[in-house]
């Protein structure tokens, strides 16, 4: 199996361990993630908020270059799965813009290559017994709060999951890998996104109230499929612990780290020494 | 106060009626289940029918418009399917073009609240920063966000610690496509939606950026 794969930007900077955990994973299941040469920024948040053109185009010179790999193109994460797939969709729907588009990149692209996030190939592309075949040691019924946020969540065009107010793909894939998920109310709420800097305290407030529930339903850890969600629950724990004076302590993991782990994979290969809230007590009950 | 009315706002906005917003019931749903429902001025379902009633000064004078979070809740629980994200990007498109200030006279709009102008400066930076390097270069973002918006101090103790654990990186990316990006920039600039009109006042500072 051939993608074109679309690390983005975070992948090269603070979420360069969900970059590792998930060449990792692909490696150990057989899938080539093949890295489109030269990719550049999907435009994420300021393009969309700006200007429409800009925001189709950014995402369109990416997606014509990988419609000359004649692959899927693949990305781990969320907001630049969402900027690609709302892309494809505009520039099918409106020939004006396909040809505006067309003068801004060079090239004519008229949004024929599916865009797909890592989670879709594995539970989608994947039979579940060649994930289970690679897997050579269990979650032990670790608990983990699987989390989604908003991006591959919303809008329904664009959502990769059956049920937007109750998903179950991650909980599947962990499930598999022998994690007890547990249900809890808030895996598609907003984490508060790229307010991380410019409104701090919304932010905290957000992600405080996530992380409180998850603690509330027993989880031992979260899971996440998105490296600004990783960043707000990971980076500002510490924050939202001194702001309310309640220790949460709760590692929040990128789902591949989880999977990487449970397919043998060592700790350093998936960069689970970078995040932020210690996991140690979880790896340790898990490394009995 | 006195409240201006543009009757040809929404055709501006939504010239083929794609976002549905004459469907709009008033239910309610969007603005209960909002992310930002307590910090926001006008809530999704008051912020569409003041687009129906044409009440341009204040939907772009508002904090409403820069304090979404795009989360897209509203647009997913809404029973009509009226856009309301698509709406407000295209607000944000039309404050940040300033073609839509002439109802202010010569002074222009009263400046935004400072919350407001801390995200309006972000998103220029970021995108300054997509077309020089053709992919975000975090550690130089941070640095010209937090000398344009004077908030210098604030996560300064993080830094070291995210520079050891690699998760921001000193040197910018080298990515060949760069000369690509600033190009798509180059050839987009004025182009967007809504279109630029030339003659309006404040269009003409602008365009030169």
């Amino acid at each position: 199996m051939k993608y074109a794969f679309f690390p983005g930007c975070s992948m090269e900077s603070t979420a360069e361990d969900f970059k590792m955990s998930t060449l990792a994973v692909a490696k150990a299941l057989g899938i080539a993630l093949e890295e489109i040469p030269d990719w550049t920024c999907c435009g994420s948040t300021p393009a969309h908020a700006t200007d429409a053109l800009l925001a189709a185009s950014l995402p369109a010179r990416n997606l014509a270059i990988a419609k000359s790999m004649g692959a899927d193109v693949v990305t781990c994460c969320a907001a630049c799965y969402s900027r690609l797939a709302a892309a494809n969709l505009v520039i099918k729907e409106d020939v004006g813009l396909r040809a505006d588009v067309a003068d801004a990149i060079g090239s004519d692209y008229g949004g024929e290559v599916r865009v797909r996030h890592f989670l879709q190939v594995l539970s989608e592309d994947l039979r579940a017994s060649e994930i289970k075949d690679a897997l050579v040691r269990g979650l032990d019924g670790l608990r983990v709060a699987c989390y989604y946020g908003c991006l591959l969540t919303r809008p329904k065009e664009l959502s990769i999951l059956e049920d937007p107010e109750d998903p179950q793909l991650m909980e599947g894939l962990l499930a598999a890998a022998g994690a007890a998920p547990i249900e809890w109310p808030f895996k598609t709420e907003c984490c508060g996104a790229s307010f991380s800097i410019t409104r701090t305290e919304t932010v905290k407030r957000l992600s405080g109230e996530i992380l409180k529930m998850a603690k509330d339903s027993g989880a031992e850890c979260i899971a996440v499929a998105c490296p600004l969600c990783q960043t707000n629950l990971d980076l500002r724990q510490s924050d939202i612990e001194n702001a309310t004076g309640e220790k949460i302590g709760l590692p929040v993991f990128y789902f591949t780290q989880l999977l990487g782990r449970a397919m043998g994979i060592s700790d350093r290969e998936l960069g689970i020494d970078r995040l932020m809230t210690d996991p140690a007590k979880v790896l340790a009950r898990l490394d009995r | 106060m006195i409240c201006r009315i543009d009757p040809t706002l929404l055709a501006k906005l939504d010239p083929e009626g794609k976002l549905n917003l004459a469907a709009c019931l008033q239910c309610g749903r969007c603005s209960s289940g909002c992310t930002m429902r307590t910090e926001t001025d006008i809530l999704p379902h008051q912020m569409n029918r003041m687009v129906m009633l044409g009440l341009t000064d204040r939907l772009l004078e508002n904090n409403a418009i820069w304090t979404c979070a795009s989360c897209h809740t509203c647009v997913s629980r809404c029973p009509m399917n009226v856009d309301t994200p698509a709406l407000i990007d295209k607000l944000r498109a039309m404050a940040q073009a300033g073609t839509e200030t002439g109802h202010y006279g010569r002074g222009g709009p009263p400046s935004p609240p400072a919350d407001v102008k801390r995200i309006r400066v972000f998103n220029e930076v970021m995108l300054g920063n997509m077309r020089r390097f053709g992919r975000i270069y975090e550690f130089g973002m941070m640095g010209i966000y937090k000398l344009r918006s004077r908030d210098f101090f604030s996560d300064l103790m993080k830094f070291p610690r995210m520079l050891r654990k690699g998760k921001m990186k000193l040197r910018p990316p080298m990515a060949k496509g760069r000369g690509a990006a600033a190009k798509i920039f180059d050839r987009t600039r004025g182009r967007g939606t809504p279109r630029r009109d030339e003659n309006a006042p404040h269009s003409q500072g602008r365009s030169s950026r």
